[in-house]
């Protein structure tokens, strides 16, 4: 699989007071990680795809939340295996599936709850910044604009923006 | 600067890469007393098992080494070390200069005091050999017995399972991971253990290991006897202190360290399942031998022999097992009326006033079960059979001591997740520890 390089320091943002969580970033991840790539196949593909963002909500805010590829990753520390990695280049957070043995370890340390169990292949999985593409399928499927792909600064200032 | 590090494993390994990250032209050595490079030793039992092969067992590139330009010196055991000249000798003679030490030795398995314990086919899984000396015997062996039925015990037990052997497994305590968990839990997971073809016997211990030059049969102290190929001995380790004690190191339950994984020589660290560190939540001293603390304290150690500052928060006790797709998590004071000291239960007593404020709020379901022990309204411990989604957010909270008023009633709900804790990370920002807190509530 050809991974596409993509620019350093990105991940995505969410913009609490634009979702509506909607689930449409949900729809999109799952869809992006099937086989076919597209919806209507990808409904019928066994195992069924797997989403790798959630939108939640608290006290009437909701939030699409995605792994936050951390600087110190809690769970690169806590893989055993050596499938969670960082990217020298990108700042990710990388997951190797076929080195992943399905422990949890990293379900155990995440402290935003972002790696969820796949049960049907016993690996975990967790936001990938879309390798296959440019772009990344939740921001390109907000409708509302809340998700944004960027370095911190730039979510900041496009917020600084939004509010004048 | 030299820098030498004992022990090739997750702590060791992780000092060997932290340093050379911060410094490319210091002399890194790194001893190993094993040949085979840069395993990682909690995918034995999956070796076992047959989910992975040899090829999969590496936690790092098999490059790494030379990529990292250490010099290394595997399959050789370090003996002594000599602190005032600042030597370490190793097995045949050879010495090793340095100006900062890392001892991370790691733990040996405990054995049993059985009649027998030493015949053929008596094994433990610690290390690649003992891992391949037991798949060697298995087109042999019909029936297993693994003695010991907390986390290493089950382990084994699951991996053989997995081989289609009949697997015995003998639990002196009433209940099944004693340590991880309470009994409520432990029933859940038993139960599953059970259905799919283990067979647990609990408050019983082998008395005898029968067998002319191997293993035949196993003498239970209830009179039982069961016929068995092959015993494991899955009962849990013990810290390879003997080289620190020897050099005069402060050497507790295991070797002593301060905030900055210094033991009582200053330049000499130590980290990973030999030292004994801060517990975060029992807040004494403990040694925590698992993978996640190794890696964090190799790290660190390695910025503190760097002459980086860097102080450690402190370890805190969490396992996670899978088995046959049931999925457990325990973190923390888990069974709060006990008295736990280093891993092992000293004495099952009455609490003392002291210890009666835990509060605890459980929860159980069909193959489900959550726990949470908390201390003026702060969560102390957990314990989550079946779903296990928020046990990293808990982790956070319990690190970094937050107070959980305001969402105790909803810590059991199924629909518990990481915004539900959002008011809080607004409300005490740093407290938490990481900047990726602050991006997730820059609009909350």
């Amino acid at each position: 699989m050809k991974i596409k390089v993509k620019k350093p320091d990105v991940k995505i943002y969410c913009d609490i007071t634009k979702c509506v969580g909607c689930h449409s970033c949900e729809i999109a991840c799952a869809v992006e990680h099937s086989k076919s790539k597209n919806i209507f196949s990808a409904v019928k593909e066994k195992p069924f795809p797997k989403k790798r963002v959630k939108a939640e909500h608290i006290n009437g805010k909701i939030i699409s939340l995605h792994c936050q590829h951390c600087e110190d990753a809690p769970c690169v520390k806590a893989c055993m295996s050596g499938a969670l990695s960082k990217d020298e280049k990108t700042k990710g957070t990388l997951l190797d599936k076929d080195k992943c043995v399905g422990c949890w370890m990293c379900v155990m340390t995440c402290p935003f709850g972002a790696i969820v169990r796949d049960i049907e292949n016993h690996v975990a999985v967790k936001c990938d910044l879309c390798p296959d593409r440019d772009d990344y399928a939740c921001v390109v499927a907000c409708p509302t604009g809340a998700l944004f792909a960027g370095t911190k600064e730039e979510f900041e200032k496009k917020i600084k923006g939004r509010k004048k | 600067m030299n820098y030498v590090i004992i022990g090739g494993s997750a702590a060791g390994v992780t000092a060997c890469e932290t340093i050379r990250k911060h410094n490319k032209k210091s002399s890194i050595t790194l001893i190993s007393d094993e040949k085979f490079p840069l395993y990682s030793r909690c995918l034995l039992t999956y070796l076992i098992a047959g989910t992975i092969g040899e090829d999969k067992l590496c936690f790092k590139d098999k490059n790494f080494y030379k990529e990292n330009d250490i010099k290394t010196y595997l399959g050789k055991k370090a003996v002594s070390v000599d602190r005032k000249e600042r030597r370490v000798s190793l097995e045949g003679g050879t010495k090793i200069s340095y100006d900062k030490l890392l001892i991370a030795t790691g733990a040996t398995p405990k054995s049993v005091d059985v009649p027998g314990v030493d015949k053929k086919g008596v094994l433990t899984v610690r290390k690649i050999d003992d891992a391949r000396a037991i798949m060697n015997m298995l087109d042999n062996v019909k029936e297993i017995a693994v003695l010991g039925g907390g986390l290493i015990g089950l382990r084994d037990a699951y991996a053989l399972r997995q081989r289609d052997k009949k697997v015995t497994v003998i639990v002196k305590s009433p209940q099944v991971l004693s340590q991880m968990v309470d009994m409520d839990a432990a029933r859940v997971i038993a139960s599953v253990l059970e259905k799919n073809g283990i067979k647990i016997m609990t408050g019983v211990a082998a008395k005898e290991i029968a067998g002319d030059k191997s293993v035949e049969s196993i003498l239970l102290d209830n009179g039982e006897r069961l016929a068995c190929q092959l015993v494991i001995i899955g009962k849990g380790v013990k810290p390879n202190t003997e080289l620190a004690s020897s050099a005069g190191l402060k050497v507790e339950d295991g070797i002593v360290v301060n905030e900055f994984l210094q033991t009582s020589d200053k330049n000499i660290f130590a980290a990973g399942d030999v030292a004994e560190t801060y517990d975060i939540a029992r807040e004494s001293g403990r040694i925590n031998a698992l993978w996640p603390c190794a890696v964090e304290q190799g790290g660190i150690a390695a910025l503190n022999m760097l002459g980086k500052k860097k102080t450690y928060d402190g370890s805190l006790s969490m396992n996670s097992v899978d088995f046959f797709g049931l999925a457990s998590i325990s973190m923390g004071i888990t069974k709060p009326t006990l008295q736990l000291r280093s891993g092992s239960v000293v004495s099952e007593v009455e609490p003392p006033k002291e210890e009666k404020k835990y509060e605890i709020i459980s929860r159980t379901g069909e193959n489900l079960y959550k726990k949470f022990v908390l201390k003026d309204n702060k969560i102390v411990g957990m314990v989550l059979v079946g779903d296990i989604k928020t046990a990293g957010i808990v982790s956070a909270l319990i690190k970094n001591k937050i107070d959980v008023s305001s969402i105790k009633d909803i810590l059991l709900d199924d629909d518990f997740n990481y915004a539900k804790i959002m008011p809080l990370v607004k409300k005490f920002g740093d407290k938490f520890g990481q900047e990726e807190f602050n991006d997730t509530v820059i609009t909350y």
